[in-house]
């Protein structure tokens, strides 16, 4: 039964002549001459470089303006703290010298006023 | 030994005045439990570094504070502090002894006393004279329902004090300003 089978198969897959005219009718049959695509080699290309160093410049301005702005607002800061202690301290002056001839004035009127009358004896 | 004397030697430095007082300051309390008592206080404390900030911070515009400007150049402290009670006599008089002593060291002399047993007021004004400079100035007013300390350091300029005259109430106090004695003049020559 299998000695039937591998005989048909191979009856079945033996090698054949090509029919003739089957050479030239394939040919036929082929397209023209294609042209050989070229092989496309990647080339850098100015969106890429934007994508590889794009973020880091990004985050490295980012760095840099943040520190701008932080150094100046803390400028602004010690400037305005600086103008309110200023301020603070012009005032406490003036009433340091205010307090001060108001007891100068006080030793003035003090100094000024007459010695008080001494009781005259009884003579009677 | 080296020890001793270096520990001996800190014990001097910091047994004198205060650690890095400057000549004519003196050592005002903060009276902390006087501020609590009191109906009106006034504290004021200067130091160089103020004084010179509050001193930058002046119109020269307004006549007043141009000419304390020019008065505040020179001093390097103003320490202020005053207290008003509502009733009599309410402060320890401690207080004002304890300020009072310091003003009787060597170099402090008094100009002006001034005592009212009417109104029951005191005021003393001391100056602290270098080389006929004065280099700081003290008074104390005691009055009843009052007590000031005032306390100016540096190099004061009574002319310039003269000058504030009129302006803030400041009286002419007599303040004789030190004047130097001319050179003495060349003997003349012989003519022969």
């Amino acid at each position: 039964m299998s000695e039937n089978f591998e005989n048909e198969l191979r009856r079945a897959l033996r090698p054949l002549d090509a029919p003739a005219g089957f050479t030239e009718r394939l040919m036929a049959a082929l397209p023209e001459k294609r042209e050989i695509a070229p092989v496309a080699t990647p080339v850098p290309q100015p969106r890429r470089v934007a994508q590889r160093f794009g973020v880091p410049a990004a985050f490295a301005a980012a760095l840099v303006v943040s520190m701008l702005l932080g150094q100046h607002v803390a400028e602004v800061h010690r400037e305005r703290t600086e103008q309110q202690a200023g301020l603070a301290a012009s005032r406490e002056l003036m009433e340091a010298l205010k307090v001060t001839s108001q007891k100068l004035d006080l030793a003035y009127q003090a100094a000024k006023a007459p010695p008080p009358p001494v009781e005259e004896e009884n003579r009677t | 030994m080296k020890v001793h004397i270096a520990l001996c030697a800190i014990a001097l430095a910091c047994g004198g005045p205060a650690f890095g007082q400057l000549k004519g300051q003196l050592d005002i309390p903060q009276f902390a439990t006087l501020a609590k008592k009191a109906s009106e206080s006034v504290a004021v404390s200067l130091d160089s570094k103020l004084l010179g900030l509050g001193c930058s911070f002046l119109s020269t515009d307004d006549p007043e504070q141009a000419d304390v400007k020019k008065l505040c150049t020179s001093l390097s402290g103003i320490y202020v502090r005053s207290y008003t009670f509502d009733q009599d006599f309410a402060y320890p008089q401690s207080d004002v002894e304890g300020i009072r002593r310091q003003l009787s060291a060597p170099g402090w002399s008094r100009i002006v006393e001034a005592k009212s047993n009417k109104e029951g007021t005191n005021v003393d004004v001391f100056v602290l004279l270098d080389d006929d400079k004065a280099m700081g100035l003290g008074i104390i007013a005691s009055e009843p329902r009052e007590f000031t300390i005032v306390n100016i350091v540096g190099n004061i300029d009574l002319e310039q004090l003269h000058s504030l005259e009129g302006k803030f109430g400041v009286p002419n106090l007599g303040i004789e300003v030190p004047k130097k004695a001319p050179p003495p003049a060349p003997p003349p020559k012989k003519s022969r």
